[in-house]
């Protein structure tokens, strides 16, 4: 069995009173697509954003690789290897899509006050490397005829795809993607998750929130069932199907 | 006065106050952050420059420490920049530099308090002519603006100058993706704060006094005219518009000069000055010259190639 | 050193009437337009010039000042937000370029007084400062002198406060400006005419300004620097009271009206410069800006 890679204990997130998410345990190893699942409001975002450090969790712990990073900020947990998909694209709108590919590349030479200025050889040559693959993973998403245009140019599905794009660049040891699939056309959506496995398969791993329920659960090998803050379910695809709790998350109780 | 001198002294204060507005461009230009307190930085390195100087330092190192002081209280300003929302940092910058001016203009021991006192030039030629000594001004002061404006292109064309942007595109993302915007910030303020310094030596000397009149927040309020209306993230709009500003300037002192107006000119500059600001952002908030790309030498390959085909050997 | 505390605190209430007459429009437009408007500055030199003109040159009396000032200067500051500010926003103006915008606004303002004082002399207005030529009459309460403007100001800020009060509770339009200010787009929702809320808002709150204005005007002098002479104190009143908390306002313009005071003493008693007394307000409105921006608001709820 591989190794795990993220373990939620007992998170809980609460909001004046109001709890977001409430006493969530998970466990996600190494490889594959990871999916979560639930109504709107189940507080799949916000534990998200308490995995990406964009949040603090009031109680309970995140381990990465067997580190705590609950507190965490968004920067180190990046440089620990986790990397999100904003579920409304968070794109830098002036400046190009090649500078926004650019701009996530992770171990960059060039980002540091002095070797920017003085290390100029070596991080010029390290950028023409990043570019191309800036361009190949453009050009499967068909944004490469656009790489001089501004992010903020840009039709919303293309916005979502660059998103995902941009945090390939990061090289994630764990992705997390909220909704990548929403707002773009079903052929290219099923495409990119068809990516997403074959990187998948080259050892990194996913976790992704989707409503695009079979697009997710062809491709995910495990899925989490969220309500109301709560993990009420999960199992493979197959099994979770037959869930009483998941046809409750998503139907309500009658 | 003398026309020649005349233009010469234009020059010279185009090149001070080119260094301000490249300066004020990195750190609002470029990274978002909104220095509503420019002049406190001036008045540092200015005060720096003076107090050094009269303790017998020679003046490159009356110039590089004042810098470097300047450059600390742009570290210190920096600590609270973080958490702070754009209108809360502008007050409190703004309200630093007011304290700050408070303290050179009461203390009568630091630098003469309100009546100020005198700064020695950074180069004495004794004997030469007033126009060999502007020259030699001149001549310093376009050194050092080449340093800050070759500093500027070199962050601003790199990785880091993405970084830059990225944040002040939206720092949350930027954070995300790795780059700790503290870290950044602090080190855009103390770079831009020791170029703002910097450019306060270089004044003090040159108009061979200092007090505390001179650093009124209208020097911040100029420096901002001079990058909006060049065009913020453009380091050539910088120094277009550090020399449209000035030259708006002494061309309204000039006609102040010629024509007789039933009123004060120096008001109608001012009220022109407001207005000129009131136009660039209703009409063209993105300033004369637009936001330059960041050019290195893989995108400008990607560019020269049409973006269409790209050299599969490497 | 022998201190008259009855009198630091006289003292103490006059100065925080005059914060509070001055900062109240103040952080009621930032609280509804969500950027600081540093011509608000103006907005007070403009009152004092006006009060001066019409007490002073026209011999109209005080009531009469105080009346055409909050009139002009009101209409001023509604032409300011309808002319620039709101076509800046409705164009996507960020925070930056509307504070950009107000002090250039605040430029022209400041140099316009002293331009129409030369094309119509009968103003009076220039750079030189003027004076109210109303002489005050002082009184004795035991050891504690105060005048006849210091009982006014006091008394305009106690009854401004209460007017507000039931106004900001009881009419309509009082409870359409809180409700914007908490939420504008909930406010829209239910059928609030945001905008007029917002015409209103600025008009009241640059003719309280021009109040101030003749206040200050009347003890100190008038100048087209009076407004900035006053504006960081004022900023300091609206953050330590929390952004268009006007509760907050009344405490923090008291809180600071008695750091001033009991920092001029403090000062002296030091043996610093009484020139520092100004800085006192700076220090405060830093301080709250970095330990606690909400300022005071915690104490006093909104709606």
């Amino acid at each position: 069995m591989a190794e795990t890679l993220l373990r939620v204990e007992n998170v809980c997130k609460h909001f004046g009173g109001i709890y977001a998410v409430d006493g969530v345990n998970m466990n996600i190893r190494e490889g594959g697509i990871w999916g979560l699942v639930g109504p709107n409001g189940s507080g799949k975002s916000t534990l998200f954003n308490t995995i990406l450090g964009l949040q603090h969790p009031n109680s309970g712990g995140i381990y990465f690789k067997g580190q705590r990073t609950n507190n965490m900020a968004p920067h180190q947990i990046y440089d620990l290897g986790v990397v999100n998909g904003f579920q409304i694209p968070r794109l830098f709108p002036s400046l190009t899509v090649l500078d926004n590919m650019l701009v996530a590349a992770r171990g960059q030479q060039g980002d540091g006050f002095f070797n920017s200025l003085f290390l100029r050889e070596k991080w010029q040559k390290q950028e023409e490397l990043l570019t191309d693959e800036a361009l190949d993973i453009l050009e499967l998403i068909e944004l490469r005829k656009h790489i001089f245009s501004t992010a903020g140019e840009l039709s919303g599905g293309q916005r979502k795809l660059l998103e995902i794009a941009r945090a390939l660049m990061a090289h994630p040891t764990l992705l997390l993607l909220d909704e990548p699939a929403a707002g773009i056309n079903p052929v290219l959506g099923k495409k990119v998750f068809q990516k997403l496995q074959d990187l998948s398969c080259s050892g990194m791993t996913f976790f992704i929130v989707e409503h695009r329920l079979e697009i997710l659960f062809e491709f995910a090998s495990w899925i989490y069932v969220m309500d109301k803050g709560k993990t009420v379910a999960e199992g493979n695809p197959e099994d979770i199907v037959k869930e009483a709790a998941f046809y409750q998350a998503y139907l309500g109780k009658e | 006065m003398d026309p020649s001198m005349y233009l010469l002294d234009l020059v010279v204060f185009i090149g001070i106050f080119g260094i301000m507005s490249l300066s004020l461009n990195l750190e609002f230009g470029f990274t978002g952050l909104a220095n509503f307190g420019k002049v406190v930085f001036f008045l540092i390195g200015a005060y720096s420059y003076a107090l050094l100087s009269q303790a017998g330092f020679p003046f490159y190192l009356c110039l590089i420490i004042g810098a470097l002081i300047a450059a600390v209280f742009g570290f210190l300003i920096s600590l609270p920049a973080l958490r702070l929302r754009t209108d809360y940092l502008a007050i409190v910058i703004l309200t630093s530099g007011e304290i700050i001016r408070l303290i050179v203009k009461t203390e009568d021991w630091i630098a003469g308090g309100d009546w100020g006192t005198s700064v020695a030039p950074a180069i004495a030629l004794p004997g030469a002519s007033a126009h060999a000594g502007i020259l030699v001004n001149i001549g310093l002061v376009y050194v050092c603006l080449f340093i800050c404006f070759t500093i500027s292109r070199l962050l601003t064309n790199s990785p880091y100058g993405r970084v830059m942007r990225a944040i002040r595109e939206d720092e949350v993302a930027a954070e995300a993706l790795g780059k700790d915007r503290a870290k950044y910030k602090a080190q855009i303020l103390m770079l831009g704060s020791a170029m703002a310094g910097l450019a306060g030596g270089l004044y003090v000397q040159y108009l061979h006094y200092v007090l505390p009149g001179m650093f009124l927040p209208i020097v911040t309020f100029t420096v901002w005219i001079m990058v909006l209306l060049g065009g913020p993230a453009n380091c050539w709009g910088a120094l277009l518009g550090a020399a449209l500003v000035e030259v708006f300037d002494r061309g309204a002192n000039l006609a102040k000069d010629l024509l007789t107006l039933p009123t004060d000119a120096s008001n109608l500059q001012y009220i022109l000055f407001g207005v000129l600001i009131l136009l660039v952002l209703l009409y063209r908030p993105q300033g004369l010259l637009k936001e330059s790309a960041v050019k290195t030498r893989a995108t400008e390959r990607v560019r020269s190639l049409g973006g269409a085909v790209r050299n599969k050997e490497d | 050193m022998d201190v008259n505390w009855a009198q630091v605190l006289v003292n103490s209430l006059v100065t925080g009437s005059l914060y509070l007459i001055a900062s109240v429009g103040l952080t009621l437009t930032y609280g509804l337009s969500g950027f600081p408007n540093f011509a608000y500055a103006e907005y007070i030199s403009l009152g004092g010039f006006v009060g001066y003109f019409v007490a002073d040159e026209l011999g109209a009396g005080l009531p009469a000042a105080f009346i055409v000032a909050f009139l002009v200067v009101g209409v001023v500051g509604f032409l300011c937000y309808r002319g620039i500010f709101q076509p800046m926003a409705r164009r996507g103006a960020t925070i930056i370029h509307l504070m950009v915008a107000s002090i250039a606004l605040g430029l022209i303002l400041r140099h316009l007084i002293p331009v129409f004082g030369d094309f119509i002399p009968a103003l009076g207005w220039s750079w030189a400062p003027s004076y109210f030529t109303i002489t005050w009459v002082a009184f004795d309460f035991g050891p504690v002198r105060l005048t006849g403007l210091w009982l006014w100001t006091i008394f305009t800020a106690v009854a401004l406060s209460v007017v507000l009060h039931f106004l900001l509770t009881r009419t309509r339009i009082g409870k359409a400006i809180r409700a914007t200010s908490s939420n504008p787009d909930l406010a829209l929702a239910s059928g609030i005419d945001v905008e007029k809320v917002i015409w209103i808002t600025w008009f009241l709150g640059a003719g309280l300004a021009a109040v101030a204005g003749i206040f200050r005007g009347a003890e100190t002098q008038v100048w087209p620097m009076t407004g900035w002479e006053m504006i960081l104190p004022v900023f300091a009143v609206v953050m330590l009271g929390g952004i268009g908390n006007f509760y907050g306002a009344i405490a923090a313009a008291f809180i600071i009206g008695l750091a001033e005071n009991i920092g001029v003493v403090a000062l002296t008693a030091l043996g610093l410069s009484t020139s520092y007394r100004i800085g006192i307000a700076f220090l405060i409105l830093i301080i709250t800006l970095i330990v606690k921006p909400q300022g005071l608001a915690m104490f006093f709820r909104r709606s």
